[in-house]
């Protein structure tokens, strides 16, 4: 059997259970609805002005930073995985398709130096300063 | 169309998942409420048994009734919220939070049973050979960001928007370090599929959190800020936020989010012990190999749940017993401390890895297995020590304003003689020191 079946398989079964908990719980709950009730809940003051204003920037810069870690870490996946397993590194260098072991650490070792480097450039910048 | 026997063990599993972790998830709530109830010394919910009798069975009705209460309750959806995206919000974070156990195995296999049309034995996992289980797992956490995002933005509630900004900032912060500590153990094992991580570890008898200490503490803490638990719990600070992101949400809608949050945990704890604490594996009682009776099968599930719930106890434990971050030291913790020794962490693992057999060749293998395990320790103590010395706790850690440091010269003279150290070179504080020298000069 296809091993992504059953992870489908999942994915409709538990949208499947949130929804109709919801569904059920719209059947079976009262509807009263009132004026107070559809305000915002702002402890009790009266709501002034909209939600979607302009907020920091700060988070923001938290998202970028984010995503450009992430990305690069996400490149490291292939490698960590390949570097002992059987059909990885070692079959590639057998094959003769990859140099040696010795080339592909280094290049790893080298992007994580980058990565290092980023970062270092990053806190030196201030992007990591919480004020 | 008959489904095959595969299909129908599938479903069966994934019912029992599904149905088991609902159920879970509302006794640990009680847990943790009697949890709760003991470190403050008090009672806790006890009362709650079989209606109409006198029976009170520990308070063991409480789950049940609040969630009949809660399914009765009314589903409100307030007026100023953006419908669509209001009533997606819930049902993503539950459904992403469920599905995440499709690559996540719950203990180790089952003995031979010799029916045709299935695999034997058959093991304790959704989708077993799903061989991307480490990032399905990885991806659809990182989905539940979107929930809270999504439910923070269209509740339209100044609360609720400050809850999903702050809790998604912190979310994605705390990604990388768990990232990191789980690249550690994939180096390792050199699979993503969460049973082979199993295995390795109860091959070799040594658990990742021994072989690689650093990583294990920086994806302890990873985990508890991405299950958003105390001391991490700032999207929903009850005391600044009402109730962070899900603020507007009632009955059901609310359910969803408290449930999917619980399973967050679960999820972490799970995690825990399959990447760092040897999964259902302890030394002389479980054995490693793949053909077992059904005796070992029974003490492998039993250790597996042990430990899964000893790590519960201990996030449960740890709420109590821990004041929450501000949240410049959140952002600090993520960025500062944890990224650079997630970093640390991969570079001595893959060092490791990498020279393991060079290592064998020269010294003999036990020797190298020994200096396999205290490098990783070296670094570790080096990492603890190094964070230490920079961040001693005594140290003024109000957030520096650098601001108002250049702008108001009352702050940085205060700053200045709290810290003990730095010059004061305001004006005003220039000024303040003439005159105490002109008066004492003309005293004498």
């Amino acid at each position: 059997m296809n091993p992504i079946l059953p992870v489908i398989l999942f994915v409709v079964i538990a949208a499947a259970v949130s929804v109709g908990l919801v569904v059920a719980a719209q059947l079976i709950g009262p509807r009263r609805s009132t004026p107070v009730k559809a305000m915002p809940y702002e402890s009790g003051m009266d709501p002034v002005h909209d939600t979607r204003r302009r907020f920091d920037v700060r988070f923001h810069l938290v998202a970028i930073t984010f995503l450009v870690f992430d990305v690069e870490l996400l490149f490291l996946y292939p490698w960590a995985v390949a570097s002992r397993s059987p059909a990885g590194i070692d079959a590639a260098v057998a094959e003769g398709s990859v140099g040696g072991r010795g080339i592909v650490f280094a290049g790893a070792m080298l992007f994580l130096a980058l990565v290092v480097a980023g970062f270092a450039y990053d806190w030196k910048k201030g992007v990591f300063r919480w004020r | 169309m008959i489904p095959s026997l595969e299909t129908i063990a599938a479903l069966v599993k994934i019912g029992l998942l599904v149905g088991g972790l609902m159920t879970a998830a509302a006794y640990l709530v009680l847990v943790e409420r009697w949890m709760a109830a003991w470190v403050q010394d008090r009672k806790g919910p006890n009362r709650v048994g079989i209606p109409l009798t006198k029976i009170r069975l520990f308070g063991l009705g409480q789950p049940l009734a609040d969630g009949l209460k809660i399914i009765l309750k009314e589903d409100y959806t307030p007026s100023h919220v953006d419908r669509v995206l209001y009533n997606a919000a819930p049902l993503v974070i539950l459904a992403a939070s469920l599905a995440i156990f499709a690559a996540i195995p719950f203990g180790s296999v089952l003995p031979p049973l010799g029916i045709d049309g299935l695999p034997d034995p058959i093991p304790f996992l959704v989708a077993p050979g799903f061989s991307v289980g480490i990032l399905w797992v990885f991806a659809l956490s990182s989905i539940a960001v979107y929930g809270v995002l999504l439910g923070g933005w269209a509740s339209n509630n100044k609360y609720g928007f400050l809850g999903g900004l702050r809790s998604s900032a912190q979310l994605v912060a705390y990604e990388i370090p768990l990232g990191l500590g789980l690249l550690g153990v994939v180096l390792a094992a050199g699979s993503l599929e969460l049973d082979v991580v199993m295995t390795q570890q109860a091959n070799t008898g040594i658990w990742y959190a021994f072989a690689q200490p650093l990583g294990f503490i920086v994806f302890l803490v990873a985990a508890f800020a991405e299950a958003a638990r105390l001391p991490f719990d700032l999207p929903e600070a009850e005391q600044e936020l009402v109730g962070g992101y899900h603020t507007e949400y009632s009955g059901i809608k609310l359910l969803l989010f408290l449930v999917a949050e619980f399973l967050h945990m679960v999820t972490a704890a799970f995690l825990i012990v399959i990447l760092f604490l040897g999964g259902w594996h302890l030394w002389g009682v479980t054995g490693s190999g793949d053909e077992i009776g059904w005796g070992t099968a029974l003490i492998r599930f039993g250790v597996f749940s042990g430990k899964v719930l000893a790590v519960i106890l201990f996030f449960m434990l740890v709420r109590w017993s821990w004041p929450r971050f501000r949240f410049d030291q959140l952002m600090n913790l993520a960025w500062k401390v944890m990224l650079p020794l997630g970093i640390a962490n991969l570079v001595i693992v893959a060092i490791v890895e990498e020279f393991r057999p060079q290592m064998t060749e020269a010294m003999g293998a036990s020797a190298a297995g020994w200096v396999a395990l205290l490098l990783p320790w070296a670094v570790f103590l080096l990492g603890w020590i190094t964070a230490g010395v920079l961040t001693p706790s005594g140290t003024d850690n109000r957030p520096i304003r650098a601001d108002i440091l250049e702008d108001d010269g009352l702050f940085a003279a205060e700053h200045a003689l709290l810290t003990g150290n730095g010059q004061v070179t305001t004006e005003n504080e220039l000024s303040n020191t003439a005159n105490a020298d002109s008066s004492s000069g003309s005293d004498a």
